[in-house]
């Protein structure tokens, strides 16, 4: 990394990590998360990016070339290979199943059966790998085949091509571009991990009225595998918030939400900040009749996306005072208005929401393929122009905080233990225990994580 | 209100099955039953539109209902049923996006309110939407999407329309929460929903119910 680029790197980090912990930067921070604009813009389609991973490291580059005064943003796409060879069936691909200019899209079914839920809550990774993901996993459905085996064979190996992927694309732009991570790793709330995943919209729904104490126990069974995996993935020098996308609390009254969302999302949530961590979390939807849940967690620690359902100067007053939020921009004037509309609107913004810090533009959580390019540029020109908080530069990079000693996380689980292999084998171990042990639970843990999240 | 419609209200799924299965067996006229829980539907509709229940309460009234008309089908002739509909409602989500929650949430409740509805189902072309409604002379149309890149679309199946010269015999109403009274302009539809309840407030305005 050149001195120049370090500079922009420090700086676009600074930044983005003063707004999220509320403390004063030079001004309103262009930290978008996901930007579909980007895709769009590239020329190529999403097909094209989503098979190609050169192709889509270079077109996040160039989109911060073309727009150096956005400290952050990501493509939130995934490398389609890995849903092909597993057939998976959640998930409908770009120039497979829709035109190549088509985001992928969720198939949200009832993968788990109503009467299934105390398998799963008695052992949750057996029976997804009995029941669950042969239904979901198209190659995986003869267990037991040749072709069953062929298919995790060739999942493992996808899964280390997009590390190495991740890495590079992460490298590129930290190095050529200087631009952070909007957000790094994922935790999910165990009610949207269930709802998603396994019952559907319609499923849940019954189940919160007929089966209230299955859900609740399902939430709490997979709630430490979750914590697991959101540190596996997180930034080991932890820069960059966790993310998490909610879905399901737009649908459901306060009374459902206390009851069956809040109570494991914020457990989670909170066991990640003592890590050490921030939280990055789309409230999809209309979230307002559970904003004051937010100001609940630790001052400055999250930084709330929020959707164009709901109010942002509302959500201000509701727990501005407590957690960085953005958003404000309706993706129709993004897509159908004229720069003038942008103007008006994120001058009003600024001067409301972002009068003292604590707010940064957005659409609904995102910025749509659609915009206007001249309307993202208006974006953009206004925040200079009405955004400005002081002429000094913004403040350093944080230094990460120490992980608490006494910090008590679920510990990452195996399927078979290192001492089990060991006991079997009668192995007397002459040489150095820990070093065969450390890679044989690693690896272990990551197979583990990887059946729970497919 | 009656003890089967305030049933119906507190979403007591067994009190409502019992109390009707009980009417049944005395021999109450199913079009009568079906009254008492559309009172029932009907308040579950307004506290939805008071912020008192949300969408999973609504979901789970037109759940009950549906299982109380499977009781009621059999006993109800033909004629009666015909007679029974409000109208016909011809629905689906634009071609190019496959999310079908919302959608079928709109169906299930149109059916529990007495429209007869056509349902094309996901990612369907304008050509569908024509022919469907040129079949079946629906006096409403309703496309749904979730994804904010199918403006286009809406206003494609619009156009389709005034170009089959259908548009003057149907009132379109787009919904999803990415419809707001720009697109509805940019689409040039009658009328757009973020809820379920105002879609079929709308279909019941066109059939001149209530």
């Amino acid at each position: 990394m050149s001195e120049e680029i370090k500079k922009l790197y420090n700086e676009r980090l600074g930044r983005f990590q003063a707004a999220i912990a509320l403390e004063p930067t030079d001004r309103v921070p262009l930290i978008f998360n996901t930007v579909y604009y980007a895709e769009k813009i590239s020329g190529y389609t999403y097909q094209q990016i989503m098979y190609d991973p050169q192709i889509w490291a270079q077109v996040e580059v160039d989109f911060s070339k073309k727009y150096p005064e956005v400290d952050t943003f990501r493509t939130n796409l995934v490398w389609a290979p890995t849903w092909d060879i597993l057939n998976h069936q959640l998930w409908r691909v770009p120039g497979r199943d829709i035109p190549p200019t088509s985001l992928q899209q969720f198939v949200e079914k009832e993968w788990m059966k109503a009467d299934e839920y105390r398998m799963f809550i008695e052992d949750p990774v057996g029976y997804r790998m009995e029941v669950y993901l042969p239904r979901v996993l198209g190659e995986f459905k003869e267990k037991g085949t040749v072709r069953s085996y062929i298919a995790f064979l060739k999942a493992g190996f996808a899964q280390g091509l997009v590390a190495a992927m991740n890495r590079e694309r992460i490298s590129r732009l930290e190095n050529e571009v200087g631009v952070p991570m909007p957000c790094m790793g994922g935790f999910t709330a165990p009610f949207d991990y269930i709802a998603d995943n396994y019952r559907g919209l319609h499923g849940i729904m019954r189940d919160m009225f007929r089966q209230p104490d299955n859900v609740l126990e399902a939430c709490e069974a997979i709630l430490p595998d979750l914590i697991s995996r959101a540190l596996a993935s997180a930034d080991p020098k932890k820069r960059y918030p966790i993310f998490i996308a909610t879905h399901k609390p737009c649908f459901m009254s306060p009374k459902q939400f206390d009851t069956f969302y809040w109570p494991t999302f914020k457990k989670g949530v909170l066991k990640l900040i003592e890590a050490g961590y921030t939280i990055r979390v789309f409230l999809e939807g209309d979230w307002s009749a559970h904003w004051h849940h937010l100001a609940e967690l630790p001052k400055g620690k999250l930084l709330c996306d929020i959707d164009n359902e709901a109010d942002i100067f509302k959500a201000k007053e509701a727990f501005g005072h407590q957690q960085c939020i953005t958003g404000g921009i309706p993706n129709d004037i993004l897509i159908l208005g004229t720069p003038e509309d942008i103007k008006q609107r994120v001058k009003l913004l600024c001067e409301t929401v972002g009068k003292d810090g604590g707010w940064a533009p957005n659409g609904g959580g995102h910025i749509p393929e659609n915009t206007k390019p001249e309307n993202f540029r208006a974006l953009i020109d206004a925040i200079l122009e009405y955004g400005r908080y002081s002429d000094g530069p913004p403040p350093e990079p944080k230094q990460a905080p120490p992980t608490p000693e006494n910090l008590d996380l679920p510990e990452p689980k195996v399927i078979t233990p290192w001492e089990v292999i060991k006991e079997e084998n009668g192995w007397s171990i002459p040489g150095d225990e820990k070093l065969i042990k450390y890679w044989w639970d690693r690896l272990e843990s990551m197979a583990y994580n990887w059946v729970m999240s497919q | 209100m009656s003890e089967l419609a305030n049933a119906f209200v507190q979403l007591d799924e067994q009190t409502v099955y019992k109390l009707v299965d009980q009417k049944i067996s005395e021999g109450v006229s199913p079009l009568d039953i079906i009254k008492e829980c559309n009172q029932g539907l009907t308040e579950v509709g307004e506290l939805f539109a008071l912020g008192q229940y949300y969408l999973t309460e609504l979901m789970f009234s037109a759940e009950i209902m549906q299982a109380v008309m499977e009781k009621l089908e059999p006993l109800i002739s033909n004629t009666e049923n015909k007679q029974n509909t409000l109208g016909t409602v011809v629905i689906g989500t634009v071609k190019g996006d496959i999310h079908d929650i919302g959608k079928s949430i709109v169906v299930s409740l149109l059916k529990t309110h007495g429209f007869e509805v056509i349902d094309l189902g996901v990612d369907v072309p304008a050509e569908k939407f024509i022919e469907a409604v040129k079949q079946s002379g629906a006096k409403v149309l309703g496309m749904s999407a979730l994804l904010n890149s199918t403006y286009q679309e809406m206003k494609n199946v619009v156009d389709a329309l005034e170009e089959a010269g259908l548009r003057e015999n149907v009132k379109v109403i787009i919904g999803g929460t990415i419809c707001t009274e720009n697109v509805r302009k940019f689409t040039g539809a009658d009328a757009y929903a973020n809820d379920a309840m105002t879609g079929v407030k709308f279909a019941k305005s066109v059939y001149g119910v209530e």
